[in-house]
């Protein structure tokens, strides 16, 4: 599979979540495990582009696609930066999900409404409840795309 | 320089490897209250260490506030949950596996799971004797021997009785608070390593220091011999406070001869450390002009199976339900309550929230009795500059009426109260309290600060930069502030309660004095903060300084479903001196947020002493599209204030507000959560009661 | 014991396979079955992937909507013919869980799991659709509504996989309901799918029992919205779990199938 622009070959066993392998195999940390069941999104990963629940992912299922966590977004992103500029995180356990679904949004949907951002990203928890930011990030990365 | 956070470098407890590691797994009772026959290990791997009761008979006994806790429970589980063994292996599907073959045989006992029910005599005790005090007990204890009352707290001003005597009205109602989880993202993790007789923890922990001090208890060593590190964490919200995984790795480590990590898995949170369950019962008398007159009340908070601090937490519960008003006569009694359940521990409020909702739920029930507006029965009776509060201390930097006035105004509260609802907290600060901080000069001409607050997403750190920063004269970019190591800072009693950005703000002040004054390499400060309360009068100082706020909610309520919606949330807290903006703005609507679910729906559900809803979506939580469409907040600043912390108090006074509002459109809920179902019989009860 | 991985290349080995190998779970968008390895509560020694069988993945529409059993359920929500010509089944899928979870989850697996709080099988139900069902002797048509025979089981037999579900085209009007008590987040406490076509209305509710619960003898069309909310909260036996007691979802069954009828009329 490729894996942030990289191709690799990675041993794994059948049952393995795709969480578990990238952490172990490639360091991948900023994938973390929150509930186990899907529903946090802590452990989102793009999947051909795509968001999909990290710790659900049978590892041969990712076989030939393309992966994306936010290790490989660069770090200069605008989603990134318009998340820092925004401080919209606090602990930050979560943000690495945010940011991969903000991404994916921002490609979807040019100019999002407030409603748009919080429908879209409601399937990714945040404890700390930085949403109010986090929304305030989402719209702003969208606002200097368009200028 | 970006973030860590947003880069996907930050790291926390979990992802720490050490050469040789081992990974941990917990065993534990599947029964609720049960004497342990045997523990067995013999079918687990010999790649595998297996620690059971007769690795750790032999070790201390601790307990941050009274010491009831063993590091596996030995000869008895007292809750489902309770850890009986442990295992440690070279991979953590291995530990998965070898925690599976561990057996282990149990005889039943009778079990209680009722505050209430196992405070009356003749109710099944979850532990047989009193045992010695805990040394984060800064208040003396009053265990009722006998009883599985392991603490009570009393005040007494005035005399209640003749008070309701007088009063023209009374109102008495018994209010309910379920069990919470704190949910942090990241769960509990620690790495535990020996060097010869030095034991290592990197572990996510509020409370480093007092982790020390229970573990060198525990092992019989120094507490010198202990070094604790603690990385930032994954949210903590009290859950990562005292002893909670720590003992159990550094005791494998111990026998494995090699360093152990222990993760817990998501559903294990709800068996290690929940929020305080409540009963409290409040009557409330005032005189028809509307002055208020005597309140007595009565709480039972639910502390579980070990006490933790739940004494502090139940007398905090206690010396707060009286609220910020003036009131001649008050009666306080508080009781911390065993049961066999999970233990309850901090959580975000400190029985704050759970006071704040019964007190504050009372006052609007009083001003429909009296027929007042519920913010002018407040704004008569709201504590002011320089009175004193029924514990006798002398209230200073009072702002508790331009609170509520701002809350009010926020909502249009003067414009039509029907879907409106206020409420007040008045939350004490941990007292007393000791902060000390170390300022070193680098060679760079940055500074190093070393103390030992630690990082939990509030950005205490941060503010404490900036403080240094504005104190040193230099870059906030030039300043480093490493994780707590105890081996290397001074001792803080701890980072929770709110209080770290004020108390170490004022330690740096005498740091950067004594940096100054002894020639710019190194300087230390350290604060004290004396006070507390009298256990059996409730009199002393309960905080140096108080933590205000109000809250205001406009809801609407659908009357064939009950479902809640509140279209509006504000709050106005006290802040006195922002120092982090985005921070302070963030813990406040962090703490709204927490405050809405704990409001409508957040409840951890039990059957026969098991949790039943143990993962995120059984137990959901608040979601981006749970926020109210307007979620809003003022922080009040004035100039020359103290720092005022707000990690907290935005979270109780939500509930009520919420309640209040409900309670405006006539239906009136006194339990938590607010669940549709209770909605609905209340609508069902008026109706009946009208018919 | 590590699992095996079984990706056949052709329908037909894959129907073979399933056949063989009882010990198998069948694995499509895996999201599901991602939950219960998690939990530990299912360690096969086998997994029979679907992921490179050809042709499973397909949205096509003549007078009928044809589903392939590996679309996902982010495909049904975006897809512009579903949008127009079955918009309800559209919002359906698209109100299931998360867009991560829609991103996998199938057409075909959320039917074969047969969660009783899924969305999409009783709005599938209400519209009359059929699943088709394929095994090496053969293929078969199921009505939506029989296929749930009970929590987490289906009618399928051993050697069956699910390959396609087929929607009636023609004129109808439909809406679905999804009812929580607590987060936006939570599985639903009541779902309710409603479709009134121009030979008859369906009602189904689901998340309140076993299987999607339709009750036809209680699907007047020209019945007051009311009184068949009433007559299918006495019809039904409702479970109860964390999201609502068996008298309330009673309750609110009485008062969402009357809004969704209402709905449909206005």
């Amino acid at each position: 599979m490729q894996v942030n622009g990289a191709a690799h070959e990675l041993e794994a066993r059948a049952d393995e979540s795709i969480l578990a392998v990238l952490r172990r195999e490639l360091g991948l940390l900023s994938v973390r495990e929150t509930c186990g069941i899907g529903v946090c999104g802590a452990c989102t990963v793009l999947l051909d582009g795509e968001p999909v629940s990290g710790c659900l992912l049978l590892a041969p299922l990712a076989q030939g696609c393309e992966l994306t966590t936010v290790e490989g977004l660069g770090g200069e992103h605008p989603v990134q930066r318009a998340f820092a500029d925004a401080h919209a995180f606090q602990c930050g356990y979560c943000t690495a999900g945010m940011i991969l679904t903000a991404k994916r949004l921002l490609e979807d949907e040019a100019r999002p409404s407030e409603d748009d951002v919080r429908a879209a990203m409601s399937g990714n928890l945040c404890r700390c409840g930085s949403y109010v930011k986090i929304v305030d990030a989402v719209l702003g990365a969208a606002a200097e795309r368009a200028a | 320089m970006t973030d860590p956070r947003v880069t996907g470098s930050a790291r926390y407890a979990e992802d720490l490897e050490l050469p040789g590691m081992l990974h941990a797994r917990v065993v534990r009772s599947l029964y609720p209250h049960a004497r342990i026959l045997g523990v067995e290990g013999s079918r687990v791997p010999s790649s595998c260490v297996v620690l059971g009761p007769d690795d750790v008979r032999e070790l201390g006994r601790y307990g941050c506030q009274i010491q009831d806790q063993t590091v596996l429970a030995v000869d008895r589980a007292r809750f489902v949950g309770d850890p009986v063994a442990a295992v440690a292996a070279p991979t953590l599907r291995e530990a998965d596996e070898a925690a599976l073959s561990v057996d282990v045989d149990y005889e039943e006992l009778p079990a209680v799971y009722d505050a209430v029910e196992a405070a009356a005599p003749g109710a099944p005790l979850v532990h047989d004797a009193a045992v010695a005090g805990g040394a984060a007990a800064y208040f003396a204890m009053r265990p009722q021997p006998g009883t599985n009352v392991c603490h009570r707290f009393r005040i007494r001003h005035g005399d209640v009785e003749a008070g309701f005597a007088e009063a023209d009205v009374v109102v008495e109602r018994t209010y309910r608070t379920a069990g919470a989880q704190h949910a942090h993202m990241e769960p509990h993790a620690c790495v535990a390593r020996w060097d010869s007789d030095l034991l290592e923890l990197w572990t996510g922990t509020q409370t480093p220091f007092n982790v020390r001090e229970d573990l060198a208890r525990v092992f019989g060593v120094a507490e010198d011999r202990i070094r604790l590190v603690s990385p930032p964490m994954g949210g903590a919200f009290g859950a990562k406070t005292f002893v909670r995984v720590e003992a159990i790795a550094a005791a494998l480590a111990r026998k494995a001869g090699r360093p152990v990590k222990l993760v817990l898995p998501r559903s294990e949170e709800w068996q290690t450390l929940n929020r305080h369950p409540a009963t409290i019962v409040v009557r409330l008398g005032a005189r028809s002009d509307g002055t208020l007159i005597a309140k007595q009340i009565t709480c039972y908070a639910d502390t579980g199976a070990y006490a933790d601090c739940g004494p502090g937490v139940a007398q905090k519960m206690g010396f707060s339900a009286p609220g910020p008003y003036r009131i001649p006569n008050v009666s306080v009694d508080a009781f911390c309550v065993y049961t066999n359940l999970p233990p309850n521990g901090a959580f975000r409020g400190y029985g704050q929230m759970q006071s704040t909702w019964a007190s504050e739920r009372a006052m609007d029930e009083l001003a429909d009795a009296l027929g007042i507006d519920p913010l002018d029965l407040r704004l008569q009776n709201v504590l002011r500059e320089g009175e004193r509060y029924c514990t006798g201390e002398t209230l200073h930097d009072v702002r508790f009426a331009e609170c509520l006035e701002a809350a009010a105004e926020a909502i249009g509260w003067r414009e039509g109260r029907r879907g409106k609802g206020l409420s007040l907290v008045m939350k004490g600060m941990q007292t007393p309290s000791r902060a000390a901080i170390v300022v070193e000069a680098g060679d760079d001409g940055g500074y190093v600060l070393r103390c030992a607050t630690a990082e939990m997403g509030q950005g205490a750190r941060h503010a404490i930069s900036l403080l240094a920063a504005e104190l040193l004269g230099v870059e906030p970019e030039s300043i480093r502030f490493p994780d707590p190591d105890t081996s290397l800072v001074p001792y803080d009693t701890r980072t929770t309660s709110s209080r770290s950005t004020y108390m170490m703000g004022r330690a740096l002040v005498e740091a950067v004095r004594d940096l100054r004054e002894s020639g710019g390499r190194r300087g230390l400060g350290e604060v004290r903060d004396e006070g507390g309360l009298d256990p059996d009068t409730g009199q002393g100082v309960a905080s140096t300084h108080w933590h205000q706020g109000a809250a205001a909610a406009v809801v609407d309520v659908d009357t064939e479903t009950g479902l809640i919606a509140v279209s509006r949330l504000h709050t106005s807290t006290y802040a006195g001196r922002v120092v982090n903006r985005p921070g302070a703005e963030l813990q406040t609507e962090g703490s709204m947020i927490m405050g809405l679910g704990t409001a409508l729906f957040e409840e951890v559900v039990q059957l026969d002493g098991q949790v039943t809803n143990a993962n995120l979506s059984d137990y959901p939580i608040p979601a981006f599209a749970d926020i109210p469409v307007q979620l809003t907040h003022d922080l009040l600043e004035r100039e020359g204030a103290e720092i005022h912390g707000l990690g907290e108090t935005a979270l109780p006074p939500v509930p009520p507000a919420i309640g209040n509002a409900v309670a405006s459109l006539g239906i009136d809920l006194a339990d938590l959560p607010m669940k549709p179902e209770a909605v609905l019989a209340a609508i069902e009860a008026r109706q009946g009661a009208v018919a | 014991m590590e699992p095996e991985w079984l990706e056949p290349a052709s329908l037909g080995d894959a129907l073979a396979l399933r056949a063989e190998r009882d010990d198998a779970t069948v694995v499509a968008g895996g999201t599901f079955v991602g939950i219960l390895v998690n939990q530990g509560l299912l360690a096969p020694t086998a997994f029979l992937s679907l992921g490179r069988v050809p042709d499973l993945a397909f949205v096509r529409a003549d007078d009928e909507l044809r589903l392939g059993a590996m679309t996902t359920h982010r495909a049904v929500e975006l897809s512009p013919v579903v949008r127009e010509r079955w918009p309800a089944l559209a919002e359906t899928f698209g109100v299931v869980a998360s867009p991560r979870v829609r991103n996998r989850a199938t057409v075909g697996g959320v039917l074969g799991d047969a969660d009783y709080a899924s969305d999409p099988p009783a709005m599938l139900a209400a519209l009359g659709a059929r699943v088709v069902a394929r095994s090496a002797g053969g293929e078969r048509e199921i009505p939506a509504e029989d296929l749930i025979v009970g929590y987490y089981e289906t009618s399928l037999g051993s050697g069956e996989l699910i390959v396609e579900v087929r929607v009636p085209g023609g004129e109808h009007r439909a809406t679905y309901r999804k009812f929580r008590t607590r987060s936006h987040e939570d599985r639903p406490c009541v779902g309710v799918a409603v479709c009134r076509r121009p030979d008859g209305l369906r009602v189904v509710v689901g998340a309140v029992a076993d299987r999607p619960q339709y009750f036809p003898e209680l699907c007047d069309p020209d019945a007051d919205p009311a009184a068949v909310g009433r007559a299918y909260a006495e019809a039904i036996d409702p479970i109860a779990d964390v999201s609502g007691s068996s008298d309330y979802r009673r309750r609110v069954i009485a008062v969402e199938v009357r809004r969704a009828l209402e709905a449909l009329a206005a």
